[in-house]
Order: C-alpha cells, then structure tokens, then sequence
C-alpha cells in the first residue's frame, strides 16, 4: 500500500455522493438509469482500493468487486427494460 | 518507483472519476450524460485498477485485478447500449444546440 | 487514520439518506432505485467492516436479484389496468 489507496476510495465516495443526490432527486426515470451505470463502475473501483488498503492485500474482496461489475449491469439491464416504460414521467421524459 | 507509479495512476483514475461526474452534473441530456458516465469513468477505473495491480503481490492477484477491467467494460457498454436504445424506442430526442 | 474516519461518516451517512428516501418517497421507482442503491452502500459498508463474505452476499443479492425482481414486480403492479392508479405514477 502506499497511502493515497484511502484517500482516493474517499474521493469516489464523494462523487458517488454528488450524482446520488442528483439522481435521487432530479426529475425522470431516465437520470435514475444512469444511476446504476454510475454505481456499476465507482462501486467497483472502491472495493478495489478497500482491498489493498491494508498492508496485506485482501484479495477476497476483488471477488465481491467481480460480482458486483456482473450484478450492477443485469441491474440496469432489467431497470432499462422492464421498469422504464412510456407512462412513468409524461411531462419530463427528456430531461 | 512502483510505488510512485501507482500512486500516479490512482491520482489519473480519480480525475478521470471526477471529470465522470463533472459530465453527469453538467451535460444537457441523457444521450451525452450516458457519453460521459459510460466512457470517462471506465477510464477512471481501467487507471486505478493498473494502479492497484502494480503493487500486487503474486500474478495471481494483479490478472484478477486486470480481468475485472474488460468486464467493466463489456457491461457498461451493454448498458449504454440498452438505455439508449431504449431511450430512442420511448422518443427522446437528442439534444441539439439551437433548438433550447 | 483521518480519512478512514472521513471515509466511514460518508458512507454512514449516504447509508441513512439512501434508506430515509428508500422508506419516504412516495414514488415507487425512486424508492426502489434508493433501495438497490443501499444494497450496494451496505456491501461497501461490509467490505470497510472485513467482512469479505457478507460483502460478497449483500452485493449478489442486495444490489442484484431483489433489484432485478422489485422491478419485474414494479412492472407487474403497474401494467395491471385496475390498480393503476396506486402504482405510484403520479406524485
């Protein structure tokens, strides 16, 4: 480890925090899709930095990232396909 | 220097990161949010991943490390993908810069 | 050591904000997306516990297949002609 491993899992974390809140509270079904895009990726990248934060490397914890890169995109999928309909937001469906 | 190394990749990712989140909070529409988020942060996670897989200490673990970018990066393009298809399906029309 | 601590209020914190919208907004996708969203938090939450395979569990099965089924039953409740109306569409 050399240190920055923390501090820049932090740095995620906050721009995790930042989309979070504007695609919790923007309008549309469409900015909340691209929340689950959004997560896939950071979410990944955390548990990597988590995993070699500590002196000797949790290795464990790139199995949860591999599972949670295959999980976050059959998540999207299925919210893309199946939850994103016509109807949900009439008047903001572009925005 | 490995050491520097890799802090200098986990610094890139995180900008790479940052400038993802810069394009979710600032671009006008979904089509180019989805061009920012799908592009700039698996860069972001291809830099820290390299990053992270120098300071592995066996080739076991820093090819696991390496093996998670390409299916971060087939996923994401599948999602892009689906959402914007899907998108055009339901009748959102791309931004253009006259029309608003 | 301070950005560990910095590290565990944020996620903390995300973790009450994601739950609180999960429980309080009135539409229904919203609070399934903020659902899924705190699976996922939780599993980060259990990796920074080391607790590797809870981790492991939370992500398959918080941020994953409930996320995948709550939609398919979302979409049910909602394509259903009688109940239209209390499928969380409007607010």
């Amino acid at each position: 480890m050399t240190g920055f491993e923390l501090p820049v899992a932090l740095f995620l974390l906050a721009n995790l925090a930042a989309s979070l809140w504007r695609v919790l509270r923007g309008p549309g079904d469409a900015n909340r899709l691209l929340a689950a895009l959004l997560f896939g990726s950071t979410g990944v990248g955390i548990l990597a930095l988590l995993a070699f934060s500590q002196t000797p490397a949790a290795t464990p914890l790139l199995d949860v990232a591999l599972t949670l890169a295959l999980l976050a995109a059959i998540t999207a999928i299925a919210f893309a396909q199946r939850a994103w309909q016509r109807g949900t937001d009439p008047k903001r469906a572009d925005d | 220097m490995i050491e520097i190394a890799s802090s200098l990749l986990l610094f890139l990712g995180a900008f790479f990161y940052f400038a993802g989140t810069v394009g979710l909070l600032r671009f006008p529409d979904l089509f180019t949010r989805l061009h920012a988020l799908a592009k700039v942060d698996n860069l972001g996670l291809g830099c820290v991943l390299g990053g992270l897989a120098l300071q592995a200490d066996n080739l076991a673990v820093a090819l696991k490390l390496l093996l998670i970018w390409p299916l971060a990066l087939v996923a994401s393009a599948a999602i892009s993908y689906v959402i914007a298809r899907r998108a055009d399906a339901l009748g959102i029309v791309p931004w253009r810069e006259n029309e608003k | 050591m301070t950005s560990a601590l910095a590290f565990d209020l944020l996620l903390a914190a995300l973790l009450l904000l994601s739950a609180w919208q999960a429980m309080r907004t009135p539409h229904l996708g919203r609070a399934l997306l903020a659902f899924v969203v705190f699976g996922l938090l939780m599993a980060l939450a259990w990796a920074r516990l080391d607790a590797p395979d809870i981790a492991l569990a939370e992500a398959a099965v918080g941020a994953g297949l409930s996320g995948v089924l709550l939609f398919d039953a979302w979409r049910a409740i909602r394509n259903k002609p009688d109940s239209g109306k209390n499928a969380g569409d409007e607010a």
